[in-house]
């Protein structure tokens, strides 16, 4: 993890109010793994105060230039504020941050992805196919506008679930999931479930992961400060009686933000 | 010829002014490689408590207009785990360390004084006595100056460790409370703790903190913390060590030339790890500029016409000068 300037190389909206950063990062800036984060300075003026958590849509090497992508939609001023940013802005991030995703070695990976928390299991289904790993994508969002990045899904096989019917299964991906595990022949010692997007959806698959037993690692998403485990202020709420709990609240930035979703409580987590 | 940094907080000596504010840096290793500590004049800790204190519910933080509010809750080990884990720790650090300590009630703050005391890791310990998150009693013992008194009274004896008293915003006359610190023992004051605010979602209807209400920090209340230093330096003569808002390096200078002896920074280090640095190098730069021999010189230099300096004031001299050379 390190502090570093980087600039901009592209930003533009690839879905309706979802963007596409990619940003130009030196050397010092280590090879991030699926799922880590950076904490980006979103704009070279003092607003907003407060630097914004991403997780990395991708990481880029080639001819000696290394820039990382990230997805993101404009919900918030932060947000507002770095879809303005033009290209060749410069500003600066520190990463890479936190705990990535940790495939089984021996497991069928099942991606879960909801709207645009698409962007780190695509960092991640680009990492298994460059191991020729096989794996199972499924990705639901509102609609059809919104399905970033299904091209990009190679060497593994792809359902789609959009909630207008616009295109793949008419309803939620949760269901997609639910047949997946029945059809596919899995087994909580044969396949594992790696999913991102509003926090609801990762409830939802958290709570079949646990009536199944399946192991099941969410990527988390909220506000964070300093975003290294010094302010305490993004503290995720675990379930009652588990393991480890004891009543305290593990930092995001430094214990996840990828976590066993079975563990949170998920009522808690805003 | 280069001018001096150097301060002194009662018989802590700092390299140079620039510290910074409990609950921003944890125990300095967090940021260890975004921050250079080596350049500090010290860090403080993260508030220990006597028990270890898992801290309050989600959301804990959120951006407001030119500022951040928090309610953390001190979430900290516990007097027995930061002994264990976070001395060994502390000890490593390249800058001088000021523990903050805060208990639920006086023979609290007597176990934690003497706990960290005891450890010898800290240079300096800082009495926060004033914390707006942990209810019922945590802003009692800096609004209430007969209550600052018991805590202040209660610790002296036990450490010769410069004792510097983290004050609240939050009070009618902060001036007060300052000297019923001082009166009781205390070497130094830091101020300011944050203000009490709230943030709502009219969305949902509900306010945006677990706790509902929080501290506000940031540039948002930088005139407002340069106002309560300046009451207060001219009611007491023990060093000030002044905080609140600092964004830019300038932002430090001000607070020395209202009073401050140091000066703490905090949640601009959030966006900007350089700023204390920054904060280090602008005050030399203005000494070498002005041509001022030390930054001693520069506490309390605000020049203001006598007649407005009393029209907020509760004492009619002027502010005093030199606050930072020990006698």
């Amino acid at each position: 993890m390190n502090l570093v300037s980087c600039s901009v190389v592209e930003n533009r909206e690839v879905t309706p109010g979802n963007f596409l950063l990619t940003l130009k990062v030196p050397r010092a800036f280590s090879r991030p793994e699926p799922g880590q984060f950076v904490h980006l300075r979103v704009s070279p003026e003092v607003e907003p105060l407060l630097r914004r958590p991403y997780s990395l849509e991708g990481f880029v090497e080639s001819g000696g230039i290394r820039a990382v992508r990230i997805y993101y939609s404009v919900v918030g001023r932060g947000s507002r504020s770095l879809a303005t940013q033009p290209k060749g802005r410069k500003l600066d991030l520190i990463g890479p941050l936190g705990i990535g995703f940790s495939p089984h070695p021996r497991r069928t990976p099942i991606l879960v992805a909801g709207g645009r928390g698409v962007a780190p299991l695509l960092f991640l289904g680009r990492k298994l196919r460059a191991k020729r790993r096989p794996y199972v994508f499924l990705f639901g969002a509102r609609s059809a506008r919104e399905l970033y990045g299904v091209r990009e899904v190679r060497g593994g096989r792809l359902h789609l679930a959009t909630d207008d019917g616009s295109v793949g299964f008419h309803g939620s991906v949760l269901t997609l999931l639910q047949r997946e595990w029945e059809s596919g022949g899995h087994t909580p010692l044969t396949a594992e479930i790696f999913t991102c997007g509003p926090h609801g959806l990762l409830h939802e698959v958290a709570e079949f992961a646990r009536t199944h037993g399946i192991r099941c690692q969410a990527s988390l998403e909220g506000p964070m400060a300093c975003a290294v485990g010094a302010c305490r202020g993004c503290p995720v709420p675990l379930r009652s009686g588990v393991s480890g709990n004891g009543g305290r609240y593990p930092a995001m930035c430094v214990e996840g933000p990828v976590m066993d979703a079975t563990i949170v409580d998920w009522e808690r987590l805003p | 010829m280069t001018p001096s940094l150097e301060v002194r907080i009662g018989s802590l000596r700092l390299r140079n002014p620039v510290l910074v504010a409990s609950g921003i840096i944890g125990y300095g290793v967090e940021y260890d490689r975004l921050v250079d500590l080596g350049a500090l004049g010290g860090i403080v800790t993260k508030t220990v408590t006597r028990r270890a204190r898992a801290g309050n519910p989600p959301p804990r933080v959120v951006e407001t207009p030119s500022g951040m509010l928090n309610s953390i809750g001190i979430e900290n080990p516990g007097l027995e785990g930061f002994l264990e884990v976070k001395v060994p720790i502390l000890s490593q650090l390249p800058c001088a360390v000021i523990v903050s300590v805060e208990g639920e009630d006086v023979r609290e703050f007597c176990e934690l004084v003497e706990g960290v005391s005891g450890s010898g890791v800290a240079h300096a310990i800082e009495v926060n006595i004033s914390c707006p998150n942990v209810g019922p009693h945590g802003l009692r013992y800096s609004t209430d100056a007969d209550m600052a008194r018991e805590v202040m009274t209660a610790i002296r004896p036990l450490t010769t460790l410069p004792l510097i008293a983290k004050l609240t915003p939050n009070v009618t006359r902060i001036a007060e409370i300052a000297a019923a610190c001082e009166s009781c023992g205390a070497d130094a004051v830091s101020l300011v703790n944050t203000f009490v605010g709230m943030a709502v979602d009219s969305v949902s209807r509900k306010p945006i903190l677990g706790t509902v209400l929080g501290g506000l920090s940031g540039p948002a209340i930088k005139p407002l913390a340069l106002a309560k230093v300046w009451e207060v330096v001219q009611a007491v003569d023990i060093p000030v060590i002044g905080m609140g808002g600092i964004t830019h390096p300038r932002d430090a200078l001000e607070f020395i030339l209202v009073g401050s002896t140091a000066v703490q920074v905090g949640t601009a280090l959030f966006a900007n790890p350089a700023l204390p640095e920054g904060c280090v190098e602008e005050i030399e730069t203005y000494l070498r500029r002005a041509g001022v021999p030390s930054v001693t010189d520069l506490i309390g230099a605000l020049e203001v016409p006598p007649e407005r300096g009393l029209i907020r004031a509760g004492r009619a001299s002027a502010p005093r000068q030199r606050k930072g050379i020990a006698s």
